[in-house]
Order: structure tokens, then C-alpha cells, then sequence
């Protein structure tokens, strides 16, 4: 007995020492510079852009396709593969002069046919059944149809005129595909190769696991400053920060949560950049059935809203108060909330609006929010609103929550008062306001008011951009007056990276976009 | 003779015709369940996001408003063609899941069960062996408190500690992101894929990598395998053959290890069994904790999207693995040991 427990214990040592010598390069947290690696939470659905709409996917795919326009170095957008979009005739009309001289990653050449191929595939009847949740064909609701006009221009023609078009083209449903190799009617399996002309290629793609890019040699803008890209997934961010600090992984971006945050802020070797982001926070009523359908009762909730506390208490600073739909940095943000509201809460006001309506103090209200979805810090966070809210006794609150499948599955039938978060389909303030108050609303707070209807109608159709400013504007403060939705935070986007990763910066503003291409590390 | 044979075929023709209707059970119980639970796959990927109209016209090209009934025989056709089905989340063949993931899983399961044995073996030997000294006490103690340990406690001191703080193993994955992304996958067990390249290299990283999950999920498997050991032991040594033996003047050892050792481990092999079959349907906890790409993991995070598609086409590669391990291990037990009749 004694000798074959010695010989166990020889073989594990032995398991380990070989481990140690060979496997020492590989886990020296001393990535060779040539390649960087990212680790994030967010899972991958179809690599094939005709199927899917989340960001973890966009992310992937950002690095291998391109649009004909994009937000390539921020949130203003430029051409990418057109040279130039404009309406030709009216804002139902636009016209993209496309770039000469790209290749696709197979050596294909990139001309119209492959943009209308890309495009139509998109809300081709098998593709849409084999997408399902994941076509991004609801962003090219307002296409009717694209037409080719020789090699290297193409035209949308609309069904509604809508001056935000171009921001459409960068969004997730006009990635750009080679015709000769992808099918019109079924998915690129991501067990086989996806073909862009983005700066990288992937290379090789495992479920769940990883990514691998690498820089593809005949792009034809300036090469990633990486020539080699691995995304590592992570069910967890706890395991992901410990990867992180032991050096697996060169930076982490999506998403830890604000205490991981901050107990990284103190680590050596390690930064954490925050920039300008684009996620947001808001609370929905619905406004047909009790308590929501009382106006009193949601304006006074606005009045006590505890933003500041939210953002310092539960997120550390992480995320910052929001006063309107439209997050703090974009052009056309108005803080419509803090004008009719104030930036603290005030329960003199609140209950001076409850008694004004004729209603009886504390006012009971169920408000519902997810765990599984916004992330570990939701349970804080809607704590911190009960609490504000019961300051004062001007309401009880009764919180609930249910997970994300079930949450999202009866958010119009059963909730009155609940949770929800966004982040931009396109970096423009149209993209915060029409979803949410238009009368098919996804948020199915059961809003519907004309004035509302008009304004985004003229919004859409604005053909200058001080009309279109004010509209918004005008959307806004009835946004606030009427109050179905209550916005109160907006997220920064925050990366975490070692030392020697540069250009992090660069890549944080609204648009949440990871330009990897434009990273390097020393 | 004879009578047994036949008995004994019978016996193992019976269980392997009652595969079928047990799988059919569990694939019509998980059907009806994940329909019955709230939510559906499209809401829980676009509620929130799109608007309600969407999410029925989705759910309409899906058939998911169609009649329960009609769902269910769609799918019940679907499987009787040999199509397990594709993840609506991602569009993964539910194929793909079980060779990418099911091979990690079985990775991790071979290894852990290794480091189960091998520790549940000798320390539940030498506790039934010495009953009562304080090798027996020390032995009992460990396998109750390994038992005990919640697995992904023990995971995560094991990542801090062995991981972070003396920087001696690594804390997650199955390989270094640039192993990883640089290996050649043949069969997808990492191991094997590198011994067939002969990257020693790779082999090494992949072996250090294993090292955590597979000690943590073998050490808590152990603490069943440590107790069940010394009680069978315990039992064995008083029967009357070790006396009988003893008393021809056999030396002790021999009498402990080759006599009553070997009797004692019988009904070890089927719980053994069992564990692996269990195993691996996947070490969910242990799979998180170690962001282990295994079945478990992929499992979990299909149920919370209502991926129906996914969900009941791994369910159903389980229950085969179970079902069939379960049949072989009584066939085995059958067989070795003719005081066993059918």
C-alpha cells in the first residue's frame, strides 16, 4: 500500500512539474505583444450578421464586417465602405456612392450587388425563421426596398421619410456579406468561416469560449495596431477578474459588477478607464392600469426618484444621475426631468402633487425588477428606490422580481411599475425616444398620445437639423410632463486593462463600440 | 447453468427495451415543463428590446402559438428522424453542443473521477482497515467535510488560494487563451488533441489547467466514495472467509487487500458508475465556478433563455447516458457476481 501512495504522490507532482516547465509561456501573464486579450461576459448568438441584434455578437462581428457608414473613430458617423449617403429626392430617397478597390476576406470584390444581397437577406422569409429572436430585420422596418445603380452606388427607398437613415446603415442589420459566398436564404453557421472586409478575420471560433482574429492582410484601411485579437467568454465576472489580475488576460471589457469595479481601481498593475457610454436606466409605468394610469402618482415618483444615491451607494460612482431618455453628452439632451422635477428629490412637492389629487398617503406600490438580466447590482439598486420613495411616507412600496425569461415574457400583462434597460441600436437621440413613446411602445407601458405620435412623425421627417433639435427638445419635456418612463441613471463604458494595453480611451464614448483595431499593447 | 444464462438475458434484454419508454417519459415531462414554465426563448431575447407585435410574429414562424399537442408531435416527428434539434438562442445543433461541450465535460468528469477514486479508495480503505484509530477518525472527518463543502466554495478557495495568492496554478478555462486559440482540435478532449500533436507544450498547459476543477469536483465526489469504502470494508473483514483465512495463517495484508478489499469495492462499482453517468451530465457548480465549458454550464444557460430546442435535446442525450450507464453497470454486476439473479 505504501509504495502505490508514493507512486500517486510522484505522479501528481509529476502532473504538475510538467505543467510548471511547459506550460510556464503560456501562463507568464506575458501575452506574446503581438496579441491581445480580451475577456467579457457577453455570449455570442449567430456570427452571421443577417442573424443577430445583441451586442455581445456586434461586438465579435464589429472586428470582421463593415457598414457603408459607421462610426469608426467615435460617435460621429463617417463613410466606411460608401464614400457618401445622401437623400436624393426627399428623406424617403437615399444614396450611397460605394468605395472601389475593397476586398472581402476571400478575395472576392466588393461592389452594389453584394450591398443589396446583404441587405435583403436580412428579411429573407427562412433566414428571418432560422434568426428568430435574433434578426436585426426590426431596424429596417422603414426599408421598402434597395436598389443597385451600376457597381458602386446603391438606393434605399423608404417607406416613411427618416433623416436618420445613415445612422441605420451602421447598425447591426447592414453589415455587408460577399454574395458569392454566403447563402441568400440560410445562416453562415459559425462552425464555418464569416467573410467581411473588416481589419481582422476570425480565425477560429469555439461556443462560448473564444474568439481568435487576426489581422487581415489586404484591408484596406489602416492595419489594427494588433495583429492578433482573442475574445475569451466568461460566465462569470468574478472568474473573469481573477483572470484578469493573474495576468490570462490583457483587459476585460463587459461587464463587472460596481464592486469588482472598484476593488480593481485599487490593483497594481491594472487600469480601469471609464469614458462616456450609452446604457441607460429607467422605470416603466403602465399607464392603463393602477397605479401607473395615475398621473399624480407617477409624477410624484419623479419627484422622489434618489438618483444620486443610486449612483453613489449601489454603483459607486460607476454610473451617473439621468435626466432624460437621452443620455447627458449627446447634443439634443435637455435634463427634462431635472427641469420639471429638480435634480433631488422632493418630497414637499411629491406630496403636494398626491394630496393635489386627492389621494391618501402612504400609497401602496408594487414595483417589479429582474436579478438576471441588469445585473447583481439591481437588487441594491431598486432597495435604494423603495427607500427613497418610503422617505416621507408618501408611498409603501412592495418590491418584486422574477427572472429574465418570465420578466420579459409578461412585462405588458403583469407589471404596472418595472425595470427596464437600453443601450443604443445606433448613437442618436432618436434611438432613446421613438422606441419608447411611440404607441407600439416595446416597453408596453401603454402610452398613446398624439401630440407624442406628431412630434416623432416630424422628428423622423426632419430635413434640417435645428427642426430636428427642437422636435426632440419638444419630445423631451412632454416626455417628462406626461411621465410614463422615469429615467435615472446612464452608464459609463468602462474597460479594464493592464499597463502595458494602450489606446483604451480612445474607444469609450456613446456609441459602445470596442474598436479593438485600435488598441496595442507594449 | 443454463437457467442462469437464459435468465440473465433476459434480464438484460428487458432493461435495454426499457430504455426506450424511460426516455420518452423524461422527453415528454421536460417538454411539457418547459412549456408550461413562464417565458419563451424570443421574449427573453427580445423583450425589453422590441416591441410586442414583433415577438408574435417571431413566436408565429417559430409555431410556438400553435397547441401545445401539435408542438409536440411536430418535435416527437423531428426526433423520430434522428434530429436532436438546434439551440433557437444561437442556432447550435444540439450535435455540436454535445461533441464540443459534452467532450469538455467528459474531460473534466475522467479526471475528477480519477482523483475521486484514487483519494476515496485509500482513504476509505485505510479508514475501514484501521476502525477506530485515528486514521479511521482522520478519514471520516475528511470525507464529511469534504462532503459538506459546498463545491463552489471549495472552487473558489482553491482558485484564491492555489490561483491568486501563490500564483501556482491557473484559475479557469480549460487552456491558456493562446493554447487555446493555437491547438488543434481532433477530438476536442484538449489532452488527447495535444498528445496527438505532440505538443508538450500544450499538453502541460492543459494538464495544469485541469488540475483545480478536477481535484475540487474529485475531492467532494470522494467524500460519498470515502464512506461508502469504509463501511463496506468495515463489513467485509468480519465475514466469516477473512476469519477462515486468517485462521489458515494468511498474512493480514494479503487478507485485507486481496480478500476483503476487492469484495468490499462490489458495490462501489455501481455507485462509481452512477456518479460518472451523473457527472457527466455535468458538474454545473464546478463548470461556473472554473468557467469549464462543459454540458452542465451550457445546460444552465439555456434554461434560463427557454431555449426549448437546446434544453431537451441535451436533456434527452442525459438521460441515454445515464439510462445506458445504468443498464451496463447492472449487466456488470450481473455477471461478476452469481449470487445476483434475475
Amino acid at each position: 500500500m505504501r509504495w502505490q501512495l508514493g507512486a500517486f504522490s510522484l505522479l501528481v507532482l509529476a502532473v504538475v512539474l510538467l505543467g510548471a516547465t511547459a506550460g510556464r509561456s503560456a501562463l507568464g501573464g506575458s501575452s506574446a505583444s503581438s496579441t491581445l486579450i480580451d475577456g467579457t461576459t457577453d455570449t455570442v448568438t449567430n456570427l452571421d450578421p443577417a442573424g443577430t441584434y445583441d451586442y455581445g455578437t456586434f461586438t465579435a462581428d464589429y472586428q470582421v464586417f463593415q457598414h457603408l457608414m459607421n462610426y469608426t473613430n467615435g460617435p460621429k458617423l463617417e463613410p466606411e465602405l460608401a464614400t457618401k449617403c445622401f437623400p436624393a429626392g426627399g428623406l424617403k430617397t437615399w444614396r450611397c456612392n460605394l468605395r472601389k478597390g475593397v476586398t472581402f476576406q476571400d478575395g472576392s470584390a466588393f461592389d452594389s450587388a453584394d450591398v443589396k444581397f446583404s441587405i435583403d437577406r436580412v428579411n429573407n422569409k427562412s433566414i428571418l425563421k432560422q434568426a428568430a429572436a435574433n434578426s436585426p430585420s426590426p431596424l429596417i422596418g422603414n426599408l421598402k426596398s434597395v436598389t443597385t445603380n451600376g457597381k458602386y452606388a446603391v438606393t434605399f427607398h423608404l417607406k416613411a421619410p427618416q433623416v436618420t437613415w445613415p445612422a441605420i446603415l451602421a447598425t447591426q442589420c447592414c453589415n455587408i456579406v460577399p454574395s458569392d459566398t454566403y447563402a441568400p436564404d440560410k445562416l453562415m453557421p459559425n462552425t464555418s468561416q464569416q467573410i467581411g472586409t473588416g481589419p481582422y478575420k476570425l480565425v477560429k471560433y469555439t461556443p462560448g469560449q473564444q474568439a481568435v482574429f487576426q489581422a487581415y492582410s489586404g484591408y484596406w484601411g489602416p492595419k489594427p495596431k494588433t495583429s492578433n485579437l482573442i475574445i475569451n467568454y466568461y460566465s462569470k465576472s468574478s472568474t473573469m477578474k481573477l483572470a484578469l489580475q493573474k495576468g490570462e488576460i490583457d483587459m476585460a471589457y463587459q461587464s463587472f459588477t460596481p464592486t469588482e469595479i472598484t476593488s480593481l481601481q485599487k490593483q497594481k498593475g491594472l487600469r480601469v478607464y471609464s469614458g462616456a457610454g450609452g446604457r441607460i436606466r429607467y422605470l416603466v409605468f403602465n399607464v392603463t392600469r393602477d397605479p401607473g394610469n395615475s398621473a399624480a402618482i407617477r409624477r410624484a415618483i419623479a419627484y422622489l426618484m434618489p438618483r444620486q444615491a443610486i449612483a453613489t451607494r449601489v454603483y459607486h460612482g460607476q454610473v451617473t444621475p439621468l435626466f432624460s431618455m437621452v443620455p447627458a453628452g449627446y447634443q439634443s439632451n435637455t435634463d427634462a426631468f431635472a427641469t420639471a422635477y429638480g435634480r433631488v428629490p422632493n418630497q414637499a412637492k411629491a406630496k403636494q402633487v398626491l394630496q393635489a389629487a386627492g389621494l391618501t398617503t402612504p400609497v401602496p406600490v408594487e414595483i417589479w425588477w429582474t436579478p438576471t438580466h441588469y445585473g447583481d447590482a439591481s437588487a441594491d439598486e431598486y432597495a435604494e428606490i423603495k427607500r427613497g420613495l418610503e422617505k416621507g411616507g408618501l408611498f409603501t412600496v412592495t418590491l418584486k422580481s422574477s427572472e429574465w425569461a418570465q420578466y420579459s415574457a409578461t412585462l405588458g400583462t403583469q407589471y404596472n411599475v418595472f425595470q427596464l434597460g437600453w443601450f443604443p441600436d445606433y448613437p442618436d437621440a432618436e434611438d432613446y425616444l421613438v422606441p419608447f413613446y411611440r404607441s407600439d411602445t416595446f416597453t408596453q407601458s401603454g402610452y398613446k398620445s398624439p401630440i407624442m405620435q406628431t412630434l416623432i412623425r416630424k422628428e423622423l421627417g426632419a430635413a434640417k437639423l435645428s427642426q430636428r433639435l427642437g422636435y426632440i427638445r419638444q419630445i423631451q419635456a412632454l416626455a417628462a410632463k406626461d411621465v410614463p418612463i422615469i429615467p435615472y441613471w446612464q452608464q459609463a463604458m468602462i474597460a479594464v486593462g493592464r499597463n502595458n494595453v494602450h489606446g483604451i480611451p480612445s474607444t469609450l464614448d456613446p456609441t459602445v463600440y470596442m474598436r479593438f483595431n485600435k488598441l496595442s499593447k507594449s | 447453468m443454463s437457467g442462469q444464462g437464459t435468465s440473465l438475458r433476459r434480464y438484460a434484454l428487458t432493461r435495454i427495451a426499457l430504455i426506450f419508454p424511460m426516455v420518452f417519459i423524461l422527453v415528454t415531462l421536460v417538454f411539457l415543463l418547459m412549456r408550461v414554465a413562464p417565458g419563451d426563448p424570443i421574449s427573453a431575447a427580445l423583450g425589453g428590446h422590441a416591441p410586442p407585435q414583433v415577438v408574435a410574429n417571431i413566436k408565429h414562424q417559430l409555431g410556438y402559438d400553435k397547441p401545445i399537442y401539435q408542438q409536440y408531435f411536430t418535435y416527437l416527428g423531428q426526433l423520430a428522424r434522428g434530429n436532436l434539434g438546434t439551440s433557437i438562442t444561437d442556432s447550435r445543433a444540439v450535435t455540436d453542443i454535445v461533441r464540443v461541450n459534452g467532450a469538455a465535460t467528459l474531460e473534466l468528469t475522467f479526471f475528477a473521477m480519477i482523483v475521486a477514486i484514487v483519494v476515496g479508495v485509500v482513504v476509505g480503505l485505510l479508514a475501514g482497515r484501521f476502525r477506530d484509530s485515528t486514521m479511521d477518525t482522520g478519514g471520516r472527518l475528511f470525507g464529511i467535510l469534504i462532503y459538506a463543502t459546498p463545491v463552489f466554495f471549495l472552487g473558489l478557495m482553491a482558485q484564491l488560494f492555489f490561483g491568486s495568492y501563490l500564483g501556482w496554478l491557473p484559475i479557469s478555462d480549460r487552456a491558456s487563451p493562446i493554447t487555446q486559440a493555437t491547438l488543434q482540435t481532433h477530438t476536442n478532449l484538449f489532452v488527447v488533441d495535444a498528445i496527438i500533436d505532440r505538443n508538450w507544450s500544450a499538453l502541460g498547459d492543459v494538464l495544469r489547467h485541469l488540475v483545480l476543477p478536477a481535484v475540487t469536483l474529485g475531492l467532494v465526489t470522494a467524500g460519498v466514495f470515502i464512506r461508502l469504502i469504509r463501511v463496506n470494508v468495515m463489513r467485509t473483514m468480519k465475514d466469516d472467509y477473512i476469519e477462515a483465512a486468517r485462521a489458515r495463517g494468511i498474512d493480514e495484508r494479503a487478507v485485507v487487500y486481496h480478500h476483503a478489499f476487492r469484495n468490499a469495492l462490489v458495490p462501489v462499482i455501481t455507485i462509481v458508475g452512477l456518479t460518472t453517468a451523473l457527472l457527466l451530465g455535468g458538474a454545473v457548480l464546478t463548470e461556473t465556478t472554473f468557467n469549464w465549458p462543459g454540458m452542465g454550464r451550457e445546460l444552465v444557460v439555456y434554461l434560463g433563455n427557454r431555449d426549448y430546442a437546446a434544453v431537451q435535446g441535451i436533456i434527452i442525450v442525459f438521460a441515454l447516458v445515464v439510462v445506458v450507464v445504468s443498464v451496463v453497470i447492472d449487466l456488470v454486476n450481473a455477471f461478476i457476481d452469481p449470487r445476483i439473479r434475475y
